[in-house]
C-alpha cells in the first residue's frame, strides 16, 4: 500500500525553541555558513515568529516552523523543473528534490508559495575537521543546487533496509521519523500516513482546529497546522490575515 | 607533400567533424554530471559503521540525556533518549549541533599562559608553586560531581577553598536556605505537581530546569488550553518566548518584581486568601501598583487567580527573596507542588562571587560559563575546551570536548527528585587534554580519582535501597541483585531516580517580610551554557532566521 | 580582421569595408568603441566571479531567486522578437516593402538572444548541467519549452546571420563560401518560418513561464486550452514591441552615422505594426488583468488589491502599464499627424518598448517582491554591482556587434553606393 507521510503541527504547543532547525540541519549535513543570513540561509525546517498585530498587552506570537509541505496535487515546484529534478514520489507521497539532477535556475523557488525552498548560494563548508560529524546517510549537496525538506528521506531509506532485513514489507512506523518529529521537545510536530484513516495524525488533520496554509491554491499541502486560537488560524488565508493585522 | 596553412584548417575541420561522431565528446559532457557532484572541496562525511551510544550533555549543568548516533568511531548525530524519565527526550536547541563543538576553530588545543603557548608541565608546575605560597580557590560550575567532590577534598587537604558558580534555577533557591536549614543545591521545585506557576522573569519554556521537564509539563497540560490544568503566568516587561506562550502574560516596569510579590502577599493576608497571617509586607498595594505599573485591581485579581487553582509556585528568576516570601505566604514551602528537600546528602558551598581577594590562585573548572568574570589578583587557571575570547585568565588549560570527558551526572538544578548517571568519554581529542581533576592530582595524589568516588556513589545507591533504575525498563533500587550489576547498568546510560521526599520538613516560619534585595540575578535563565563559544548550526537560530533577535548571541 | 592587429599607423581596413559605402577611419571607429570594450572586459570580470565564486556574488536570496538577470533577459526577448517577425511579415506575408531592414532585424535578434543566453548561463548554479534539459526533459515545464525553443531559434538565427555575414567584401572572395552563401540564403524563407513557429512558442512560454505559478497568485492567470493568458500576452506585446524597437535602433545607427539609411516611409510603416499590435495588446491585457481581478485572484484566497498595497508597486504601476506606456504610444504610433513626424514616432516607439519593459518587471519582480504566505514581508531586493556589470557587459557586446556588422556588412540595402546623406553633413 503506498503512503502519504503527512505532518500535524500543533502551533499551541510550539515555544520557537528551534530544536527542530538545529536537529534538520545536523541530519541533513546543512552547512552553516558565516556569510549566510535570513535571506540567504539553508533552512529547510524554518520557525517563523508571527505576531498578531496588536501593541501593548493585547500582543502575541506564535511560532511557526515552516518547511516543504509536500503539495499532492498540482505541486508547484515538480511541474515547472525542466529537468525533472523534482518529483513526488507516488509511494510515499513525498516530494523529492534531487541536487544531483538540479541545474540551479531556481524557476521551483519562485513557484513554491511557502518559500521552503532554498539555493545552495555557497560552497558547503565546515570548520575543517567537521566532516567527521558529518551523517554517512546524507550526501553533502553542492554548490548552486536547490534543497528543501525531504522528509529525512535517509531514515525512510533505513527503516526500509531494516524492513528488508528481517524480511518484511512494511516498515515499522517507529523506525521512520523525521529529525524534526524526533527532536521537538513538546511534541508539537506529529508525523504519520495520511493514507492510513487510523493514525493518529490522520485523526488530526481532520479536527475542525487544523488548517493548512494557503489550502486555497488547491495544490493540497500535506502538513497540517493545529491551534485553537481563532487568530493564528485566520492567518492561513491572505486575505483574512490582513483583516486581523487591520482590524 | 607541401602542407599548407589551408591543408592544416581543413584537417582541423575535419578533426572537429569527425570528433563528434566518436563517444569522446559525449562521454566528457556525461563526465561533467558527476564532476559537478563531486568536486575534490565538497566535505565527504565519515564511512564506517554506525552504532548508537548513550551519553550525556555536559556542556551544562542540566546533564540532559543523549543518544548519540557513531559513524566510523565520530559522534554524527544527536538526539534525545525519551525513556530517560529526567529529560524525556527533550533537549535544548544547542545540543543538536554539539557534536560539531570539538571541530570548533576556536577549540583550545594547547596550554596558553597569558596569550603564548605554554606546556602542561609549565602550568602544573606554576600552579603547584602557586598553591604552596598562598591560598588556592577552585571555582566549580557543576556541583555535585564525582570531580565536584575531589574538588572538594582537594581544598580539604591544602586548605583551599571551594566554591560553586550557581545556575539561575539554583540562585532562585538561595533565598530559603536559611529559612530551612538545607543548601539551596537540596531545595528543588516540584513542578510535577503544580497548578499553578507564577513566573517572575523565569524563561519557564526557555530550558529551564532541564528543557525536557518543564516542556513535556506544559505541553501536556498547559497548551493552548484555556483552561488549563496547568497554569502558567509570565510577569515580565517584554513579551519573551515563554510569554507568548504562557496562559496569562502580565507586562510590568522593569526590576519592580519583588514590588508585585509584596502588592500580591499584602492582598493575599488582607484579604484572608490564604492560611498564613504573616508576614505583611511593608509595601502598600498602591505603592507596589504605582511602583510595577499594574493598576491595583491588576494586582487584586492577580492574588485571586493564584489562589484559585493550587498549589501555587512562584518562581523567581535568579534570587529573590521576595517571591521566595511570596511562596511562604501561598503555603508552597516543603508541600507537595512547591519548594521541596531533594536530597539530603547535599554538601554546603560557598557561592563563587563572594570575595576572593586573598586567593594566591584560582582554578576555574570548565563547567563554570565561559562569562563568569572573577574579579582578583590572583593567578588564574582557567580550564576549558574551547576559547570564546578576551578572558582575563593567566592561563588557558585545554579541557575534554563534548563527550570526550568520563563524569558523572548529579539532579538537574531545580529538580525535585534526586538523579544520578554516567558517562564514559565516547571519543578522545588528538592532543592533549587534562581535566581539572586529573590536573588537581598531579599537585596533590592524595585525591583519588573519579572512578573511585562513582564506585562508591553506585554502591551508596545500592546500599540504601531507594529509587529504580530507568534503562530500556525500569527497576527498583531493591531489586538490583548487586552493586555490580548496578553500576553497569548505569555505565549503559541508565539514570538512577530517587524518590521524592516529601515528608521532610523545611522550616517554615518565616517572621518578617524580607526588605533586602537578593544578590545579583546577572543573567537570565537561559544562559547557563558553559563554553564561550556556540555550535556552528546555532546560526540556523540566529543569523538565518529571525527566530532569536538578540544580538549578542550572533557571534556564534 | 586580420588588419585590425597591426601596430602600424596607417592602418587601414578599407579592403574589408564593402566598395563604394563611406566608414568613418578605422581608428576613430576604434576610439567610439573603446569605452564599449572596456564595459564588456568589466562584464565579462563580472560574470567571471559569478562562475567562479558562485551566486553569492549576487544579491539574489531565497525569495528573490530571479533577480535583474531574468528581468532583463525577459524585456530584450521581447525586444528581439523584432527579429522573427520582421522575417515573418517579408517572407510569409510578402511585407517586401520591410526588407530594407530585414539585415537589421536579424543582427539585433542574434545579439538580444546570444546575450540572453550567455546571461542565462551565469544565472544557473550549475551551468555545467545546462545539458540536462535536453537530456532529463520535463515536458510539462515552461521552461523546458524556452530552453528548447531559444536554443533552436538562436541556431536559426545564427544561420540567418551567415548569410549576411558571408557577403562581406573579402570573404565573398573565397568561391566555397559564396556558393554555401547562395545556398544558405534560399534557406531563409524556411528559416524565418521555422524561426516563426519557435518564437511564437518561446516567446509565449516565456509568458506562461509566470502564468503557470500555482503559488504566485499574482502572477498566476487561467487558461486557454493548456496555456495561460499570460502565453498570448507575452507573444502579443513581443510582437507589437519588436518593431518600435527595430525602428529605434535604426534612427539611432542613423543618428550615429550620420546618414539615412531606410526609406523614411519605412518607419511609419514600422510604427503602424507596432501601434496596432499595441492596441490589440493592450485590449487583452486589460480583459486579462480584470478577469484575474473577478475572477483569477479571488478564487485563490487573494483579494486582487492585496497585490497593490505595497508601495511602489500601487495601482499607478497597473496605470502606466495599460495608459501611459500603452495606450498612448499606440495612439501615437497610429495616428496619421503624429506619426508623420519622426520626433512623435520615435518617442512613441521609445514607450513602447518602455511599456513592454515595465510588463517584464512588474511579472518578474512584483511577484516575486509581494508576499504569498499571510506573515510574509514584502521584500526588496537591490542588485549587486556584479549583476549590473555583467549586463551591462551584454549591451557593450551587443554594440560591439551591432558595430562591427554594421562597418563590415551590407546591412542596409540601400549603402551598395547609393547612399543618401543626410542634408546638413
Amino acid at each position: 500500500m503506498s503512503a502519504r507521510y503527512g505532518m500535524v503541527i500543533d502551533l499551541d504547543r510550539c515555544t520557537g525553541c528551534g530544536a527542530c532547525m538545529m536537529a534538520c540541519a545536523a541530519e541533513n549535513n546543512v552547512p552553516a555558513l558565516p556569510k549566510a543570513t535570513n535571506r540567504t540561509g539553508l533552512t529547510p525546517m524554518l520557525v517563523r515568529k508571527v505576531s498578531n498585530g496588536r501593541n501593548g498587552v493585547a500582543q502575541r506570537e506564535v511560532f511557526i516552523p515552516i518547511l516543504c509541505m509536500h503539495c499532492e496535487q498540482h505541486t508547484p515546484c515538480v511541474s515547472v523543473c525542466p529537468q525533472q529534478a523534482v518529483e513526488v514520489d507516488r509511494a510515499t507521497g513525498i516530494v523529492m528534490q534531487m541536487p544531483q539532477r538540479c541545474l540551479g535556475c531556481r524557476y521551483c523557488m519562485t513557484a513554491c508559495p511557502y518559500h521552503a525552498r532554498y539555493f545552495n548560494w555557497w560552497d558547503p563548508a565546515w570548520p575543517a575537521g567537521t566532516e567527521k560529524s558529518l551523517n554517512p546517510g546524507v550526501a553533502v549537496r553542492m554548490r548552486g543546487v536547490v534543497e528543501k525538506c525531504n522528509m529525512c528521506h535517509a531514515r525512510l531509506h533505513a527503516a526500509q533496509e531494516k524492513a528488508a532485513a528481517a524480511g518484511k514489507r512494511e516498515i515499522d512506523p517507529a523506525d521512520y521519523v523525521p529529525a524534526c518529529v524526533e527532536a521537538c521537545p513538546t511534541g508539537a510536530i506529529r508525523f504519520g500516513n495520511l493514507a492510513d484513516p487510523n493514525d493518529p495524525v490522520t485523526q488530526e488533520s481532520h479536527s475542525p482546529e487544523a488548517f493548512r496554509f494557503l489550502a486555497r491554491l488547491g495544490t493540497e499541502p500535506k502538513v497540517y497546522y493545529k491551534s485553537k486560537e481563532a487568530w493564528v488560524r485566520a492567518l492561513a488565508e491572505a486575505a483574512s490575515s490582513t483583516e486581523v493585522q487591520h482590524g | 607533400m607541401k602542407f599548407t596553412r589551408r591543408d592544416l584548417l581543413a584537417w582541423s575541420a575535419g578533426a572537429a567533424a569527425g570528433l563528434i561522431v566518436t563517444p569522446i565528446p559525449w562521454k566528457l559532457l556525461d563526465d561533467t554530471s558527476i564532476w559537478s557532484q563531486n568536486w575534490p572541496w565538497i566535505p565527504q562525511p565519515p564511512r564506517g559503521p554506525v552504532e548508537t551510544k548513550r551519553s550525556f550533555c555536559t556542556l551544562c549543568p542540566k546533564g540532559c540525556a543523549l543518544r548519540v548516533r557513531m559513524a566510523a568511531g565520530w559522534p554524527v548525530g544527536i538526539s534525545g533518549a525519551p525513556d530517560n524519565p529526567a529529560t524525556r527526550g527533550a533537549l535544548c536547541p544547542l545540543a543538536y549541533g554539539a557534536h560539531q563543538l570539538n571541530w570548533h576553530p576556536a577549540r583550545l588545543k594547547a596550554v596558553r599562559h597569558r596569550g603564548n603557548t605554554s606546556s602542561w608541565f609549565e602550568a602544573s608546575t606554576a600552579f603547584a608553586k602557586a598553591s604552596t605560597e598562598g591560598p588556592v580557590v577552585i571555582i566549580d560550575g557543576f556541583p555535585g560531581r564525582s570531580t565536584s567532590q575531589l574538588f572538594q577534598d582537594f581544598a580539604s587537604k591544602r586548605a583551599a577553598q571551594y566554591r560553586v558558580v550557581l545556575s539561575p534555577e539554583i540562585r532562585s533557591l538561595r533565598a530559603y536556605e536559611a529559612w530551612a536549614g538545607v543548601p539551596a543545591t537540596a531545595l528543588g521545585y516540584d513542578l510535577e505537581n503544580v497548578r499553578t506557576i507564577v513566573s517572575f522573569g523565569a524563561r519557564m519554556l526557555d530550558g529551564w530546569g532541564s528543557p525536557g521537564r518543564f516542556s513535556h509539563l506544559w505541553a501536556e497540560q498547559a497548551s493552548g488550553k484555556t483552561d488549563p490544568q496547568l497554569r502558567l503566568i509570565q510577569i515580565e516587561p517584554q513579551l519573551s518566548r515563554t510569554a507568548s506562550r504562557a496562559w496569562k502574560w502580565i507586562s510590568i516596569r522593569p526590576e519592580t518584581d519583588s514590588a508585585l510579590a509584596a502588592g500580591i502577599a499584602r492582598v493575599l493576608l488582607e484579604q484572608r486568601l490564604v492560611r498564613a497571617t504573616g508576614p505583611m509586607p511593608r509595601l502598600s498595594l498602591t505603592e507596589a501598583s504605582s511602583l510595577t505599573g499594574l493598576g491595583p485591581d491588576a494586582i487584586h485579581d492577580l492574588a485571586q487567580v493564584l489562589v484559585a487553582e493550587k498549589p501555587t509556585l512562584a518562581i523567581a528568576d535568579g534570587d529573590n527573596p521576595a517571591v521566595a516570601a511570596l511562596n511562604f505566604v501561598l503555603g508552597s514551602i516543603g508541600t507537595p507542588g512547591g519548594i521541596i528537600q531533594t536530597t539530603k546528602s547535599a554538601m554546603p558551598y560557598l557561592p563563587a562571587e563572594s570575595n576572593i581577594d586573598a586567593a594566591r590562585a584560582v582554578l576555574i573548572d570548565s563547567s563554570v560559563p565561559w562569562d563568569f568574570d572573577v574579579q582578583t589578583e590572583a593567578e588564574v587557571f582557567r580550564f576549558a575546551a574551547w576559547d570564546g575570547g578576551s578572558s582575563k585568565a593567566d592561563w588557558l588549560l585545554p579541557a575534554p570536548g563534548f563527550l570526550e570527558e568520563l563524569t558523572d551526572i548529579p539532579s538537574a538544578p531545580g529538580s525535585s527528585v534526586q538523579t544520578y548517571s554516567l558517562t564514559a568519554a565516547l571519543t578522545r581529542p588528538a592532543f592533549e587534554v587534562h581535566t581539572a581533576a586529573q590536573f588537581l592530582q598531579n599537585v596533590e595524589p592524595q585525591i583519588g580519582k573519579p572512578e573511585e568516588i562513582i564506585h562508591q556513589r553506585c554502591a551508596q545507591i545500592f546500599k540504601a535501597r531507594t529509587g529504580s533504575i530507568y534503562a530500556a525498563d525500569v527497576a527498583a533500587v531493591s531489586n538490583c541483585s548487586s552493586p555490580q550489576k548496578l553500576e553497569e547498568a548505569m555505565w549503559a546510560g541508565a539514570i538512577w531516580m530517587n524518590e521524592p521526599l516529601y515528608n521532610s520538613r523545611l522550616l517554615r516560619s518565616l517572621r518578617e517580610w524580607p526588605t533586602e534585595a537578593g544578590s545579583a540575578t546577572p543573567q537570565n535563565s537561559e544562559n547557563t551554557w558553559s563554553p564561550g563559544i556556540l555550535p556552528p548550526l546555532s546560526s540556523k537560530l540566529y543569523c538565518e532566521s529571525n527566530l532569536c533577535e538578540s544580538s549578542e548571541r550572533r557571534n556564534a | 580582421m586580420a588588419s585590425l592587429t597591426m601596430t602600424e599607423t596607417h592602418v587601414t581596413d578599407s579592403r574589408w569595408i564593402a566598395r563604394g559605402v563611406e566608414r568613418i577611419s578605422l581608428s576613430r571607429f576604434l576610439l567610439c568603441l573603446a569605452p564599449w570594450f572596456v564595459l564588456l572586459v568589466i562584464g565579462v570580470y563580472a560574470a567571471g566571479l559569478c562562475l567562479f565564486y558562485g551566486l553569492n556574488q549576487t544579491n539574489m536570496d531565497n525569495r528573490f531567486a530571479f533577480g535583474l538577470w531574468i528581468f532583463l533577459d525577459l524585456g530584450i526577448i521581447a525586444l528581439g522578437a523584432g527579429a522573427f517577425f520582421t522575417g515573418f511579415l517579408v517572407y510569409i506575408l510578402k511585407r517586401s516593402e520591410l526588407k530594407p531592414i530585414l539585415n537589421t532585424a536579424v543582427v539585433v535578434g542574434f545579439i538580444c538572444y546570444s546575450g540572453a543566453v550567455s546571461i542565462l548561463m551565469i544565472d544557473v548554479g550549475q551551468p555545467l548541467r545546462a545539458w540536462f534539459t535536453f537530456w532529463h526533459p520535463n515536458t510539462h515545464s515552461m521552461l523546458t519549452e524556452v530552453t528548447f525553443c531559444i536554443s533552436c531559434y538562436l541556431l536559426v538565427l545564427s544561420l540567418e546571420y551567415i548569410p549576411i555575414l558571408l557577403r562581406n567584401r573579402q570573404l565573398r572572395k573565397l568561391p566555397s563560401f559564396l556558393i554555401f552563401e547562395h545556398q544558405l540564403h534560399k534557406l531563409v524563407p524556411v528559416l524565418a518560418a521555422v524561426g516563426t513557429l519557435l518564437s511564437f512558442f518561446h516567446q509565449g512560454s516565456l509568458g506562461g513561464l509566470y502564468g503557470v505559478l500555482r503559488g504566485r497568485p499574482f502572477a498566476f492567470r487561467d487558461g486557454i486550452f493548456i496555456w495561460p493568458s499570460t502565453f498570448f500576452l507575452f507573444i502579443l506585446s513581443a510582437i507589437a514591441s519588436g518593431p518600435s524597437f527595430l525602428m529605434l535602433v535604426t534612427a539611432t545607427v542613423e543618428k550615429v552615422t550620420g546618414k539615412r539609411l531606410v526609406p523614411p516611409d519605412l518607419f511609419r510603416r514600422l510604427g503602424l505594426i507596432s501601434g496596432v499590435l499595441l492596441a490589440v495588446y493592450i485590449a487583452a491585457k486589460s480583459i486579462d488583468t480584470l478577469i484575474w481581478m473577478d475572477f483569477t485572484s479571488p478564487a485563490m484566497g487573494f483579494a486582487p488589491w492585496l497585490s497593490y498595497m505595497h508601495k511602489p508597486f500601487g495601482t499607478p504601476i497597473l496605470f502606466a502599464e495599460i495608459v501611459l506606456f500603452g495606450l498612448i504610444p499606440a495612439f501615437l504610433l497610429t495616428y496619421r499627424r503624429t506619426a508623420a513626424k519622426r520626433g512623435w514616432l520615435l518617442s512613441a516607439a521609445a514607450m513602447a518598448c518602455m511599456g513592454i519593459l515595465l510588463n517584464r518587471f512588474v511579472l518578474t519582480v512584483q511577484t516575486l517582491a509581494l508576499p504569498t504566505l499571510s506573515f510574509d514581508e514584502f521584500l526588496t531586493y537591490t542588485p549587486s554591482w556584479q549583476e549590473v556589470a555583467s549586463f551591462a557587459g551584454v549591451i557593450a557586446y551587443g554594440v560591439i556587434v551591432y558595430s562591427l556588422s554594421y562597418r563590415y556588412l551590407p546591412l542596409f540595402p540601400a549603402q551598395k553606393g547609393d547612399e543618401t546623406h543626410v542634408s546638413g553633413r
